[in-house]
């Protein structure tokens, strides 16, 4: 009796469990991004510039809902890795770098600055084997920079993207595959901000009229 | 005698075990060091901004061993380090398609005082990959109370194509270029336990542009 009452204990947790494995496969894909970034190897501008970033690039995410049963929906969160790579990367770019404590408006109290850089992400997709049937998982983003005075009033605004990619791999899961692409498309918007920078139109007249001189980028 | 035996009979099982694979390699060199390359150091990148597809970090990682193998007195640098250290010049966005492009960012004091400080005296480019071609056969396993296994048979190839550009870093120049194809076929029977028979295509490619290299670089071979 006592046997018989153990085994259907056992029984009815190892079906719990069976529920519980069940409910967590149909979950969605996590990847909260996560990878280390490199501080550029360049002579900084001597310029301090104020770095602002808003609540919607600190938290930064997307969810993509599944378009079939078979498919998963998929979360990414690239927020803190976004953080993690812009003040690395603006620290190694500039002579100094501030964080400001309030979006550059005319009546906030901001610290003193020369210019204040405001990222933002318009776009963010991904790609895995199973959406494309190449042996490939992307990511691609879209940022809109901004570059104010500490009043608000603009200097330069543009758009910039970035691409990174990795290979399928044998033991790698999907989860570490998108974490990686998104490190590769990471490391790819610094590259491209770091050597782009001082080639925008209005960021270089701002520059010379600083008189400010960067060495030309690789081309 | 009993150790020599067992030697033997592993490298039969081994030989056996492997997939057969061909291969060519074709080397063309116009400034080789006569002398090696003395206490300078080098590095092997691979290329990464083709769509779809990218040199294997596993493939570059082999090449660096080979040559560190074949002379001791060579320095290979790490690919992910001399990336890192010299981000971001050598990103597949930003990276020198051309020997001219180095002086462009040697421009940079911090990028010049860098590569003095590493010796760098040549930088070697890797393009090409390694994709599995066609594929038969079929497997079914199963398990059971008595046990498990699988029966069935599969087959599939291989091939290899890779190209390496040698750069006179110190000279902007390009010195040589090495380039292999190998390709081969793998087997995999399985009757109860599945027996594979690899063939080592990438491997075999490592080797043979690894042997070209480590002629340029070592006074030694």
């Amino acid at each position: 009796m006592s046997g018989s009452m153990i085994s259907a204990e056992r029984g009815a947790r190892l079906i719990l469990l069976g529920c519980v494995l069940a409910l967590a496969a149909c979950g969605p894909n996590q990847v909260k991004v996560d990878g280390n970034f490199p501080t550029p190897l360049m002579d900084p501008l001597p310029v301090t510039m104020g770095i602002y970033y808003d609540d919607d690039f600190i938290s930064h995410e997307i969810f993509d809902e599944a378009k079939s049963r078979t498919e998963s929906d998929w979360v990414v969160k690239t927020g803190d890795a976004q953080v993690a790579m812009w003040d690395t990367l603006l620290t190694g770019m500039f002579k100094r770098v501030e964080h400001m404590r309030f979006r550059p408006e005319p009546d906030k109290m901001n610290q003193a600055v020369d210019a204040v850089l405001i990222p933002r992400i318009e776009e963010l997709q991904y790609a895995i084997p199973a959406h494309t049937n190449v042996k490939v998982y992307e990511i691609w983003l879209r940022y809109r920079f901004d570059l104010v005075h500490v009043n608000g009033d603009p200097i330069a605004g543009w758009t910039m993207t970035a691409y990174g990619k990795t290979p399928t791999a044998f033991l790698q899961s999907d989860e570490a595959a998108v974490n990686l692409a998104a490190v590769m498309a990471l490391r790819d918007a610094g590259a491209n901000f770091a050597t782009g920078f001082p080639r925008i139109p209005a960021v270089k007249t701002w520059l010379d009229s600083r008189r400010v001189q960067p060495k030309e980028a690789a081309p | 005698m009993k150790q020599l035996s067992s030697l033997t009979a592993g490298v039969l099982l081994g030989a056996a075990l492997s997939g057969c694979v061909t291969s060519t390699v074709d080397e063309m060199v116009f400034e080789e060091p006569t002398e090696g390359i003395g206490d300078a150091s080098v590095v092997i990148l691979g290329r990464r901004h083709a769509p779809d597809y990218e040199t294997e970090p596993d493939f570059i990682d082999c090449l660096g061993n080979h040559v560190m193998r074949g002379d001791q007195s060579i320095t290979v640098m790490d690919e992910i380090e001399f990336l890192n250290e010299l981000y971001p010049w050598f990103e597949p966005r930003t990276a020198p398609l051309h020997p001219d492009h180095i002086e462009v960012m040697l421009q940079h004091r911090a990028v010049q005082a860098k590569a003095q400080e590493l010796n760098l005296e040549y930088m070697i480019w890797v393009d090409g990959s390694t994709v599995r071609t066609d594929g038969a056969g079929s497997m079914a396993c199963g398990i059971g109370p008595g046990g498990a296994g699988c029966f069935g048979f599969g087959t599939w190839g291989n091939d290899s194509k890779y190209e390496a550009t040698i750069w006179d870093f110190t000279n902007r120049a390009e010195v040589g270029r090495v380039s292999t194809t190998a390709s081969g076929q793998s087997y995999m029977p399985a009757v109860v336990v599945p027996i594979p028979i690899i063939a080592p295509v990438q491997g075999t490619a490592c080797d043979g542009i690894g042997d070209q290299l480590l002629q340029f670089l070592s006074a030694n071979h």
